[in-house]
Formats: structure tokens, sequence, C-alpha cells
């Protein structure tokens, strides 16, 4: 059906738009069955995305929230960087998912986006809290504040779209798969406000959180993962770029935010070996994966990889370059399709 | 007695440890009430217990592995509040000041 679901010529087009009804059907119905989130009615994929409902509120250092509103749709500038940061953000986020991937909000059903600034005192974190998005001031030491990168404010909103679709858990290789979504369209944010090509961008998630105190680039490289810092206080980057050098560890929910160097960078060569933009192809293959309803909550990388390559076939065919480039990608990271 | 408090996880994952050593009976004195006043007995001993506790989907949050002498405690930073907070922000704040 899928082969069918391709064809482009006139004469199949009437059996081709039957075919993905029919794949689109089944794949609502494999979300309904393996989503433990809210289920999105299946009408709702084919819903025409609307304009996103942001309200930025403030902590005022306390760490009640969601606090006080400082910010809502359309208003005009409230003067406060951090808020004013986290409300472009949250605008740059949600085009990002309207335009090219047809989502409607973080939920795919119109979803309001709201987000905390100036939460808690010298918080040097930011984190999506299941309904919202939290960012924190930084100690001013290590860590400046957190809406200060477009990357960590797409990897937060990346959760919720992760806790609406696939659900992975945030534990082991599926945690780590989970970090890596929000890396990738973290990332993919980036790139796509500031119109950059594959091979222009950096790469580069949380650049500019370091103080200058800090001997470091960023919180993490998709490209060279285990290269964004190395500094005196903090240690190395600790991220493996294959499977080769995985960490097993029970910290970090099993290495969450470590092992998750492996898939970014699977989705790096990926975009490096297609040039052009990635958030074109790489980043369709990627969204239909993460969405497509068949990927299990408890995903290990190699069941990842196969869903990747299987939705790059169903997307642009078995053998097409698109394919060989991501069952390229996760050779070179050790992980087996 | 010694107290360490270990923070890992975090957009960042990058693990923090703040330590004060109470080897005086002075400094005994001054901590001693601030570690009886948590409910050790009641929260998770590691980190992975804590972890698989939380309930819903918290990506991205902080945990705590606190030691004071012999205790145990592992938390989600959302459940350091009361004691535990007073502890763990003492702890720090002697810390970065021995520092």
């Amino acid at each position: 059906m899928r082969r069918l679901a391709r064809q482009d010529a006139p004469e199949f087009s009437v059996a081709a738009r039957a075919a993905k009804e029919a794949l689109s059907h089944v794949r609502s119905f494999q979300s309904a069955r393996t989503a433990p989130g809210p289920v999105v009615p299946p009408g709702l994929r084919d819903v025409q995305p609307g304009p996103p409902v942001r309200s930025i509120y403030d902590a005022g250092g306390s760490e009640t929230l969601p606090g006080k509103l400082v910010r809502k749709e359309g208003d005009p500038e409230s003067g406060d960087v951090a808020a004013d940061e986290a409300y472009v953000g949250l605008g740059h986020t949600h085009r990002l998912f309207a335009d090219i991937f047809g989502r409607n909000s973080i939920d795919g059903a119109g979803l309001p986006l709201d987000a905390t600034v100036h939460f808690g005192k010298l918080y040097d974190n930011a984190f999506w809290d299941g309904r919202q998005m939290v960012f924190g001031d930084g100690d001013g030491q290590v860590f400046e504040r957190f809406t200060r990168s477009l990357s960590v404010i797409g990897h937060e909103l990346t959760h919720g779209v992760t806790q609406f679709s696939a659900g992975l858990a945030y534990r082991n290789q599926a945690g780590a798969l989970n970090e890596s979504m929000s890396d990738v369209f973290g990332a993919l944010v980036e790139q796509y406000v500031k119109k950059q090509p594959v091979s222009k961008a950096s790469w580069l998630i949380g650049e500019g959180l370091f103080t200058p105190q800090v001997q470091g680039s960023a919180l993490r490289s998709m490209k060279a993962p285990g290269t964004a810092y190395d500094d005196d206080v903090l240690g190395k980057d600790p991220q493996p770029d294959s499977m080769d050098s995985y960490v097993r560890t029970s910290a970090d929910n099993g290495g969450v935010h470590i092992n998750s160097g492996i898939p970014n960078r699977a989705f790096y060569l990926t975009a490096e070996s297609l040039g052009g933009n990635a958030w074109e192809a790489p980043g369709r293959i990627w969204y239909e994966t993460l969405t497509g309803g068949s990927l299990p909550a408890t995903a290990t990388f190699r069941v990842f990889a196969r869903a990747t390559a299987a939705a790059a076939v169903e997307l642009f065919g078995s053998g097409s370059t698109e394919h060989d480039a991501v069952r390229k990608a996760w050779e070179t990271v050790k992980v087996k399709v | 007695m010694k107290i360490s408090v270990e923070r890992t996880g975090g957009i960042a994952a990058l693990t923090r440890v703040w330590t004060v050593t109470a080897d005086t009976a002075r400094a005994r004195n001054q901590w001693q009430p601030i570690v009886e006043a948590c409910p050790w007995d009641a929260v998770p001993k590691t980190v992975r217990a804590a972890a698989a506790a939380v309930e819903g989907s918290q990506p991205d949050r902080f945990f705590y592995a606190i030691r004071a002498g012999q205790r145990r405690a592992a938390l989600p930073e959302q459940s350091v509040t009361g004691p535990w907070r007073v502890l763990v922000d003492s702890t720090r704040a002697a810390s970065e000041d021995s520092g």
C-alpha cells in the first residue's frame, strides 16, 4: 500500500490517494493504540494549523507556577528581556512545526503555549513540566539566562510534542531518544529562523548559555558529540558519538542527556549527506517517525533507527537517496538498522 | 559528620556537588537540627528509585542525592521542600562560602 501511495502517475492518482488515506487511518489507529498521552482524533491531523496563543508569566524568583502574566498573544514587548525572548522563541518554534510539518501546536490541536521566566533564584535550568515551559535566570557564574538560546526554547517545546505523540519513556535509550528529538527539532527551529542550510549551521544546542568564564561553546554538539565544552570546573562534554562509546550509567535517568549524542549525530549525518536544508527531507523523516503512531514508547536506538528507515521509504521510496542517507548515518554511529 | 548534596540531571546534565564537614562541636550543634528535621525514612534512597516515583512527564528536571553521615536520600527537585530545602540550601551556601 505504501508503494501504491507513492505513485505520482495520473493513472494511479485515485488509487494513490486512497492508499494514502488508508495509511493515514492505519497510522492514526496505531497512534491511538500506542500513545500514552491524550489522543488526537484522526481528523485533526488534517486540520490547518492555527496561529500561536502565547502567554508569558513571570515567577519573580519564586518557584510557584505559572506566576504573573506579563505578555499575552498580540501584546507589544514587555520590556523584560527574558519574557520577550520566550515570547519570540515560542513563536519561532510554533512556526517551524506549523509551516514545515503542518502541526497545530504542541498537541496537534492548538494547545496554548505557556512559559514562565525568572523561575527560582539563580536557577540554572530550563524544563517542560508536562504543561508548560519554565526558564531560570542562570547563576551568572556558569550559566546566563536560559531564554538566550532559541535551540533550548525549541528543545523544551519539543518535549511537549514528544509527550503528545510517541510518548517516549524518559529513561535509558528511549529517554535518550526523547532528548535527541528535543535537540533535533530545537536545532531545526534555529536553522529555520536563520535560513541556514546544513553546511552553515552550528549544530550546537544551547549556544550562548555559558558565561565567558566557561571553556565551552554550548551544552551539546550534534555534529561532533563530546566536543561542546572542556572546562576545569565542569569537566569535559561526556557525549558519545557512536555505540562504541555508549555510556552505561544510572545517573541522569540512565544517561538520557549523554547517549542522546548517538541519535543526534545520526540526524546530523543524514542531513549532511543530503545537503540543503535540514528541516526538509531529514526533518520530515524524523517528524514522521516521531508522530506517525508506530514508534513504541520504550523504543531502543535500533527500533528507532529502523523506524526512520521505514519513514524514509514511505516518504521517498526504497533505495532513494534519502533512504540511503538514513541507513548510512546509523551505520556510521554503529546502530544496526 | 560529612554532609553532601549531589545535583544531577537538568537540560545541561552537569553534575554539581556541594559538601560540608561538621567536625567541631559548634558545627555539629549547628547542623544536627537541620539534618534531624528531614524525614529520611520517608523518601527513596537512590536517584533511580526517586526517578521511578515521579508521576507524569517532567523532562530536564534536577535530581538531588543527599548524604549526612550514614543517612541517604534522593529526591526530584520538586520534592525538595520544607526541611529538605533548608538542608540543601544551607549545604550549598556553606560549601560555596568555604570554596
